[in-house]
């Protein structure tokens, strides 16, 4: 597969499967730590979204789904898929020392591990998801917050997840 | 003439002494190994007296439970067994069995030892 759409479509893959995870469990709910509150109030100041703000700060202080994407095709790049299952496990224990329960990490590594298994039959790469996710991180945290945090917090009113 | 040392790496290399660390185990082995270690680490859990769910609310509860941290834990450290291509014997399923009960000790015993749960509301992180 050209690697140009390949890197375009597993930066979509990437950003539906931390978005979904980390919303369905509870990120734009309420800010798990103290940093996660100030960033998301900051960014409510800035004429953002609450819902937005507080996953925005979530992901900053804890690594949730979207560091257990990016570990998961780590891991899978180096290992396989036993390294997508180490990852989930190094990320439960980067969880729990983050004052996190940690649901949304492991559950998100290991639906990234599922999910480049099964891509990997149709001309994926491990590589792909690699740089898929740090463009999907970016266009979360880097480009531009309220905008990022206003989309958030409508797909957080669609599961019924606002704060 | 009893030789306690030699025969317990002697038993613990048992798949790599005689060269054989080259040849894998196949795909399904790896299947069924972590079904095992999945739903060993389960009953284990669940016969030390590990609740089946953690407690409400789900999403942000700090508990351990049988089907929370268990497998995870114990599918991770059977991954970090496999990768070293250290299968031990029957292909991967004693192995598996070891993992899971340790596993399940570990998190009935340690696991509050080792990952502490933060402390309530605003106490911990004070401006």
């Amino acid at each position: 597969m050209n690697e140009v759409i390949g890197i375009i479509i597993a930066a979509i893959l990437c950003w539906l499967n931390f978005v979904i995870v980390d919303t369905y469990f509870g990120l734009p709910e309420q800010p798990g730590v103290k940093g996660a509150r100030i960033i998301g109030e900051n960014v409510e100041k800035r004429g953002g979204d609450i819902a937005g703000g507080f996953f925005q700060g979530n992901i900053v202080c804890s690594p949730d789904a979207s560091a257990g994407t990016l570990m998961a095709s780590i891991g899978y790049l180096l290992l396989g898929i036993p390294g997508g299952i180490i990852a989930a496990f190094f990320v439960f224990i980067g969880n729990r020392l983050c004052a996190d329960p940690g649901y949304a990490g492991t559950v998100g590594s290991l639906t990234a591990t599922l999910i480049i298994f099964v891509c990997s039959f149709l001309g994926f790469t491990p590589e792909m998801f690699i740089v898929g996710m740090v463009i999907a991180i970016l266009t979360v945290q880097g480009i531009d917050h309220k905008r990022a945090s206003i989309v958030l917090g409508k797909i957080a009113e669609k599961f019924n997840r606002h704060a | 003439m009893f030789d306690l040392m030699c025969n317990a790496i002697f038993f613990a290399s048992y798949g790599n002494y005689f060269g054989l660390s080259n040849i894998t185990i196949g795909l399904f082995d790896v299947l069924l190994a972590y079904i095992v270690t999945i739903i060993v680490s389960i009953v284990v859990a669940l016969v030390l007296k590990l609740p089946l769910l953690p407690g409400k609310p789900y999403r942000y509860s700090f508990d351990v439970s049988a089907i929370y941290p268990t497998p995870i834990i114990a599918i991770g450290i059977f991954s970090i067994f496999l990768v070293l291509n250290y299968t031990f014997m029957y292909n991967g399923i004693v192995l598996a069995v070891i993992i899971g009960i340790l596993s399940a000790l570990f998190v009935k015993y340690l696991f509050d030892f080792v990952f502490p749960k933060p402390l309530d509301g605003d106490e911990g992180e004070d401006m």
